[in-house]
């Protein structure tokens, strides 16, 4: 920190700040205090206290078939994501690899790609009929895992729930290796020198070097993969559209349709859940990891 | 890795093949995608799917495209998107470095203060606030306008502080030798800031840009009629069926969307995957 304290530091930051508070800052507070209200965008408003909330609770099942919906998603999507992508991006990093650059490339494609474009092309992949994906599992002979029948992985049933973790593991896996790739060219190679030289064979300076030392980068991805995963929203739109399924529906989802219903204290409501139920996951993954790293040293 | 330390033959051979059935289910859809939008109608449904169209390559179906085109008025989509992506991306990155450079390098009253709200809101999910604000939308007359879509996204709370880590390891010394040279700070922020942390301004620029073009939520929200809506929307409406009613040309119309951006991350992916490992490492 340099110079004196001046006034030109307002003239930076003003208009940036309005821009912040007057749509994100201030329709958060207004959106939090509204959940306490019963409000469809055009009557007066009227206090109900926490009635919003003891409704989600009490008289919408499909609140809940949201929510465990979204909870499954993330459970699963995020270590099944997170462990796959150290793995290929230490594959990737490694020298004796022929087309690493290429391959990398083709990883992160999806992560690029509007998921809404691609949406009807998993749509038409996922396809109980006319498929990519069942095409391939008879061709593969594997219909028998299935007990013969293919599933419907675009219909309300916990196929749909599986078909959404895996387009969402495909999205997602590019962009995490991208990052593990990045963290890995900070490992110093003296440390896989020196384990090499105590005798570790390629898979102990995996699991014992190279592991702990990307941990930060784990970290993050764990935290902030879990928050998008609770929020998933585009694809679940975008391929298994608006209609109230038991199996395919998500937290997003279902608030967007209250809100077009304009039940707008009712999506206030489920927002307000949804940054309590982030806030919660996310100091929890916080205090966890900080322990971990406690108990190692 | 070291040469010493590489894994027996067998290993590597089954880890290629491995790593590339998993790059190629990676670009398995888009293959799809283009081989379905040069099929024929009926050949698109076939439950017997074929890996590419009938006959040599004159033969297939290359008017999807043209129809696509015309029928989904995708030409005035595009302008959209590419609008609304310039605009917020040149003026927000210029926004939130000079807000990263106050924060960073200057003192002012409230600084701390307005610092530490602006870290919480970027906590925030965007559920709880867009119904706020789509509501000051509609009260400064946005709804329906490319405004709703550019205003808000000025600047962002992720932009500031990223922008601030940035320039926060800029010398100091930098900054005074500037000040003896009677620059003032608007000067300091052009000619020492702005070329110093440049890489940092490419990376935000690229992750801006991305966000924009495929932002989907929000326009959802505040764009009501077809005239503004950005490509998002309006292949979100194509598979609605509105505008074509064929899988080919659904699939054409995607092809013509996605391929852009493919071609844009292809062009930038150097700065693109370091621009990522830059906030990787910050965050």
């Amino acid at each position: 920190m340099t110079g004196r304290s001046t006034r030109s530091g307002w003239a930076f930051v003003a208009f940036p700040l309005a821009v912040v508070f007057l749509f994100t800052a201030l329709p958060t507070v207004a959106g939090v205090v509204l959940s306490f209200f019963v409000w469809n965008g055009s009557d007066a408003p009227s206090f109900i206290g926490l009635g919003n909330f003891q409704a989600a609770m009490t008289k919408d099942p499909q609140f809940w078939y949201a929510l465990r919906n979204t909870l499954i998603f993330a459970a699963v999507t995020v270590p099944i994501t997170t462990v796959l992508a150290f793995l290929f991006a230490v594959i990737l990093n490694a020298r004796w690899f022929v087309g690493r650059t290429a391959v990398r490339t083709m990883f992160f494609l999806p992560a690029v790609v509007s998921i809404i474009a691609v949406g009807y092309v998993w749509r038409w992949v996922l396809d109980p009929k006319a498929g990519l994906l069942n095409a391939t599992l008879e061709w593969a002979h594997l219909d028998a895992l299935f007990g013969g029948d293919l599933p419907a992985w675009l219909g309300d049933n916990p196929w749909g729930l599986g078909a959404m973790i895996l387009v969402q593991i495909w999205r997602n896996l590019g962009f995490c290796v991208v990052l593990y790739l990045a963290a890995l060219s900070q490992v110093p190679k003296s440390l896989h020198e020196a384990a090499s030289v105590d005798g570790a064979g390629p898979w102990q300076s995996i699991w014992c070097v190279t592991w702990p030392c990307v941990r930060p980068m784990t970290a993050f991805l764990i935290i902030t993969g879990s928050i998008w995963a609770l929020q998933v929203f585009d694809l679940v739109w975008g391929i298994w559209g608006e209609a109230q399924m038991r199996w395919t529906d998500v937290l997003n989802a279902h608030l967007y349709r209250e809100f077009t219903h304009l039940r707008l204290s009712y999506s206030a409501t489920i927002g307000v859940c949804m940054l309590l139920l982030t806030a919660v996951v996310t100091i929890a993954q916080i205090r966890w990891m900080k322990r971990s790293e406690e108990a190692d040293r | 890795m070291s040469a010493a330390n590489r894994p027996h033959w067998l290993v590597r051979w089954l880890v290629h093949v491995v790593t590339y059935a998993v790059a190629l289910t990676m670009i398995a859809p888009f293959g799809w995608m283009v081989s379905t939008s040069l099929k024929t109608s009926q050949r698109a449904i076939d439950p017997n799917p074929s890996l590419l169209p009938d006959g040599p390559p004159t033969q297939w179906q290359w008017n999807h495209y043209v129809e696509a085109w015309d029928r989904a008025h995708l030409g005035d989509f595009y302008l959209n998107s590419i609008i609304v992506a310039l605009v917020v991306t040149v003026l927000s990155v210029l926004f939130c470095a000079m807000a990263g450079f106050a924060f960073a390098k200057l003192r002012f009253a409230g600084r701390k203060i307005t610092f530490a709200i602006l870290l919480a809101t970027l906590l925030l999910p965007y559920q709880v606030y867009f119904i706020f604000a789509y509501f000051i939308c509609s009260w400064l007359g946005y709804i329906d306008q490319l405004h709703a879509l550019i205003v808000p996204f000025l600047a962002s709370a992720f932009g500031i502080f990223y922008m601030r880590q940035s320039i926060i390891a800029v010398p100091d010394s930098l900054l005074d030798a500037g000040r003896i040279d009677g620059f003032t700070d608007f000067e300091l922020f052009v000619n020492i800031i702005v070329p110093t942390v440049r890489p940092a301004l490419a990376a935000l620029a690229i992750f801006t840009f991305m966000a924009s073009w495929n932002n989907f939520f929000w326009p959802l929200i505040v764009i009501d009629s077809s005239d503004h809506i950005t490509l998002p929307l309006a292949v979100e409406r194509l598979s609605a069926g509105q505008f074509v009613d064929s899988w080919p040309q659904r699939m054409a119309a995607a092809t013509i969307i996605t391929v852009p951006t493919i071609f844009v991350f292809v062009l930038f992916q150097r700065s693109f995957v370091e621009g990522l490992a830059l906030t990787g490492v910050k965050g």
